[in-house]
């Protein structure tokens, strides 16, 4: 497993810059979904971090979520899950609907999971732009638990072979109510080479 | 008479914005499809129109499902709702036969746009 400081700085920026292209590209799309609202993303930050960090950034493994995981496959294989805590995900369907939303019931879920869907389709869409790779999403997957349990899911369905992840952790206003989101790109294989190779020129760990 | 749709899309959420974008605008929803292979049987069964598909769904995607509505129907009118609109996939959905190709998230008024093109 290669950790986080086997990455060059500018290996580092790249992965941070492809988050910052995808978080610009959800938040338009998240933007049109809502339908035409302004909504204003506090800048996200985008870190890449090693996997058993990851939990701290969505408010420590008990803190209940919703997830929703995507398999990529096409030019490239990861994992993409799209979290967010479940009040910002009542509000989320709240401002959907157009009425606040107190449960998380079978339409609130098929909403959420066509949110995460357009998210994570138009991260993809950018980083395709960007590498000319042709990266098709799975039908997404939807889970309300524990952070805790959503990870683990998806970490045992994944071959991992890095130990770092590109996280975006993002914060929108919208009407005055404010969401916290995280989308995690969690490669596999080879894909990290890939893209360090097309957009950099160079092999990873040269 | 109005215009009779088939809406498929893996998500009851997304049929249900597309039905009321469609109803708003004259337009009938004759049935709607969560996968591709619902969305191939009600084809054959509703004879709809025009047809809204998505891509990405269970089962049988949206590209195979409107080659086989094709394969059956020449005269088929399939415009594509999907959230990928990464090049090779909107080439591959028109190659298919598809009319159109709507990104994800939509726009009513884009939505209105290309179905009375393609089916007007």
């Amino acid at each position: 497993m290669r950790s986080r400081d086997e990455l060059t700085p500018m290996q580092q920026d790249l992965l941070r810059e492809l988050g910052n292209i995808g978080a610009g590209n959800a938040t338009s799309a998240l933007s049109t979904l809502l339908g035409d609202k302004r909504l204003d993303m506090v800048v996200p930050e985008v870190v890449v971090c090693s996997l058993p960090d990851t939990m701290g950034l969505v408010g420590g493994p008990e803190m209940v979520v919703v997830g929703i995981y995507i398999t990529m496959s096409g030019d490239a294989d990861g994992h993409i899950a799209f979290m967010l805590p479940k009040d910002s995900a009542l509000s989320l369907v709240g401002i959907l609907v157009g009425m606040p939303v107190e449960e998380l019931d079978e339409m609130a879920l098929s909403a959420l999971q066509e949110v995460g869907n357009i998210v994570v389709a138009s991260y993809l869409n950018a980083l395709s732009d960007m590498t000319g790779l042709k990266l098709v999403p799975s039908v997404p997957a939807l889970a309300v638990d524990m952070a805790g349990a959503v990870w683990g899911a998806i970490l045992a369905g994944a071959q991992i072979t890095e130990d770092f992840i590109t996280v975006i952790k993002a914060a929108f206003q919208v009407d005055g109510t404010s969401l916290d989101a995280l989308i995690m790109m969690i490669p596999e294989a080879d894909y990290f080479e890939r893209i360090f190779s097309i957009l950099l020129g160079t092999e990873a760990g040269e | 008479m109005a215009k009779r749709v088939l809406v498929v899309d893996d998500t009851a959420f997304m049929r249900m914005s597309l039905r009321n974008v469609l109803e708003k605008n004259g337009y009938e929803v004759a049935g709607e499809a969560a996968d591709g292979e619902e969305a191939v049987a009600k084809y054959q069964e509703l004879k709809p129109d025009v047809v809204t598909m998505d891509i990405t769904m269970p089962k049988k995607d949206g590209i195979t499902a409107i080659k086989e509505i094709l394969a059956d129907d020449p005269g088929a009118k399939v415009v594509v709702c999907s959230a990928m609109g990464q090049k090779p996939m909107v080439i591959e959905a028109l190659s298919a036969g598809a009319k159109d190709f709507l990104v994800k998230p939509f726009q009513p008024e884009r939505v209105i746009e290309a179905l009375n093109k393609v089916a007007g």
